[in-house]
């Protein structure tokens, strides 16, 4: 007993010495193992989907860390259940109108908020942060009877637009509105004044030169700005769910597209598990493609200034 | 040629008529659009629905009679047995209820997804080769849409789910853990935290890319360990960004519905949003407008509270 306990003092105090001596390759592999784990967490529930996906639909019961069995057939069933394919296209529609339409407002008001003063500006601001941190469940009764044509102001109706990408549309554009103006506002007060003052001087026009100036140095931002919309404008659930059909000729988008897997007679797990995977497509190629500038957006753009 | 004419000499003149305002008049000229779209699709609503909030519900129209606050005090007092939504702690007080719900589910939320967050800031603040691919994974489970992000650990606790396998072999809970209310509140704060941690550690990313390197130099020559570097130098650091990435956290926390609804259809674990949700689409508009609205209130409250205790040492952000 006593020398198994000494054995293992020698042994821990070898460890604790080996430790001292060489800590950086300890704290090193304690990173890389760190990384790892946490590399793990995030995938695992989507390797999972794959697990589900492959499974034939009468053994899932079976399905482990491995696929019971292995049947791809899910991949093209799930587009016979349910017209995926076109919810997926009613959500990139939608997600693409957003970014357009907030990207222009977005620049001109960073424009003016992070490149001019007036009188107002900080109450403007800080009103239009605000309001986007109020939950959209406050928005919901009135953007309803708005945009399904039961408000009229001086007689005139509001438009009918459900069924349309609108419904969906203009809300998402005043959810995502206040993100991208407080990251274009940050990313065009950092353009040095001497340059639009050297165009002023020389004679150039407000317009000119922030169509000569401006608008080229400011690609790099519209690029953060628009990703980080388009990827809030594709995923929303609340306005999305709330306001359409549910039907996919009524552009209705990828929520009900899902949902619509498990309203089915009989619930077929292995297809809302290729369903999913089929959705994040999308979104999954563009942090691929965009990762860098993502992280740049969210970690440097919207709270530094 | 004559059409480019008129074009060319309406451009001039909009110039010229720009050239001649002042600073503060360009500013609210191209403010104009922005203010357009804000004041009609969020300031009104806003309105429009605080206005509601003080008419009863009505079945045969949009609104009943005008019945003041009595929506609120009803809602708070727990004196409204109609509201539609299922009970979690309490079954008489549907408020009462979903609210220590939705307090619980962000407190627990907050603190486990700062904590992820915070290692997985760290992980993606070091230098070393493929740390593009720890970007994507850490950045993926955030950036997927909620309805997907419910859909997987729906699927995780079906009774057939590799997750409910897990739960009772450690021997848990029942084979339906999405119906049962502690580990569907489990279930839920996990695939929540899973999503937004990912937003915390990029915020917390920030803070730490912030940090003067010097201060290492001189903790290193100082003699202080990877541990004392850390706990003196990095924590400090990331102090202010870290209470407005909890602060942020709160906010999203306690008006939670997409992944809730996706994962439990709202009924084991109502959040107050899904009150809200439940009784609009039950047409009970004045209630839900009161509960929307005393959501928007605590949200309020507690970002003051947050400011007032935090605002002085926060350098940055709001």
């Amino acid at each position: 007993m006593s020398t198994e306990r000494s054995g293992n003092d020698s042994k821990l105090e070898q460890l604790v010495s080996y430790s001292i001596v060489n800590s950086d390759t300890l704290y090193r592999n304690l990173f890389y193992f760190t990384a790892i784990c946490i590399v793990l967490i995030s995938l695992a529930p989507f390797y999972y989907l794959f697990v589900i996906a492959l499974t034939p639909s009468s053994r899932t019961t079976d399905a482990g860390i491995v696929p019971a069995g292995f049947d791809p057939s899910s991949f093209i069933e799930m587009f016979q259940v349910v017209p995926l394919h076109r919810f997926v296209f009613n959500s990139l529609v939608i997600a693409v109108m957003v970014t357009m339409i907030v990207l222009v407002f977005a620049s001109l008001a960073g424009y003016v908020f992070g490149r001019m003063d007036f009188r107002g500006k900080p109450i403007l601001f800080i009103g239009i942060l605000v309001l986007s941190y109020f939950p959209g469940a406050t928005f919901i009764v009135g953007l309803f009877r708005l945009l399904t044509g039961n408000i009229s102001v001086l007689g005139i109706s509001s438009p009918d637009l459900f069924g349309t990408p609108g419904v969906v549309a203009l809300p998402l554009t005043t959810l995502t509105l206040p993100i991208a103006i407080l990251l274009l506002t940050t990313f065009y007060s950092q353009i040095p004044d001497g340059l639009e003052d050297a165009a002023r001087v020389t004679g150039s026009t407000r317009i000119g030169s922030l169509y000569r100036i401006i608008a080229p140095l400011s690609a790099p931002g519209l690029v953060t700005a628009g990703i980080l919309t388009f990827i809030t404008a594709y995923n929303e659930f609340f306005f999305s769910q709330l306001l359409t059909t549910g039907a996919a000729a009524d552009w209705s988008p990828i929520v009900w597209g899902l949902s619509n897997y498990q309203t089915q007679v009989s619930v077929r797990y292995d297809l809302m598990a290729a369903a999913s995977l089929f959705a994040i497509l999308p979104i999954a190629l563009l942090v691929l493609v965009a990762q860098k500038k993502i992280v740049s957006g969210l970690s440097g753009g919207t709270l530094r200034g | 040629m004559n059409t480019t004419g008129t074009i060319r000499q309406t451009i001039a003149t909009v110039n010229n008529w720009i050239e001649n305002r002042t600073e503060s008049q360009f500013a609210y000229f191209m403010l104009f659009p922005v203010l357009l779209v804000f004041s009609v699709l969020a300031l009104w609503p806003v309105l429009y629905t605080l206005e509601t909030s003080l008419y009863a519900d009505s079945f045969s129209q949009f609104r009943g009679e005008f019945i003041g606050l009595s929506n609120y005090t009803e809602l708070v007092t727990g004196g409204r047995d109609s509201v539609l939504i299922r009970p979690f702690i309490d079954l008489g007080n549907p408020f009462q209820s979903i609210l220590p719900v939705t307090l619980m589910f962000t407190a627990v939320t907050v603190v486990f997804a700062t904590i992820l967050g915070f290692v997985q800031a760290l992980v993606l603040n070091g230098t070393y080769r493929g740390r593009s691919i720890v970007r994507v994974a850490v950045l993926l489970p955030w950036a997927v849409p909620i309805v997907v992000q419910g859909m997987i650990f729906y699927l995780l606790f079906i009774p057939a789910g590799a997750g409910t396998d897990l739960v009772n072999s450690l021997g848990l809970m029942g084979s339906q853990p999405l119906n049962e209310s502690v580990t569907a509140f489990a279930i839920v704060s996990l695939a929540d935290i899973w999503v937004s941690a990912p937003f915390i550690a990029l915020i917390i990313l920030a803070g730490l890319q912030g940090i003067d390197q010097n201060l290492y130099q001189v903790g290193k020559v100082a003699g202080a360990s990877r541990w004392e570097q850390f706990r003196l130098i990095t924590l400090p650091q990331v102090m202010p960004v870290l209470m407005i990435a909890m602060l942020l956290k709160s906010l999203m926390s306690m008006r939670v519905y997409g992944l809730i609804d996706a994962t439990t259809n709202c009924s084991t674990v109502p959040s107050l949003t899904c009150g809200v949700v439940g009784t609009f689409n039950g047409s009970l508009y004045g209630t839900s407008a009161a509960l929307a609205f005393i959501t928007a209130i605590l949200i309020g409250l507690v970002s003051v509270g947050y400011l007032i205790k935090y605002g002085n040492s926060s350098t940055g952000g709001i």
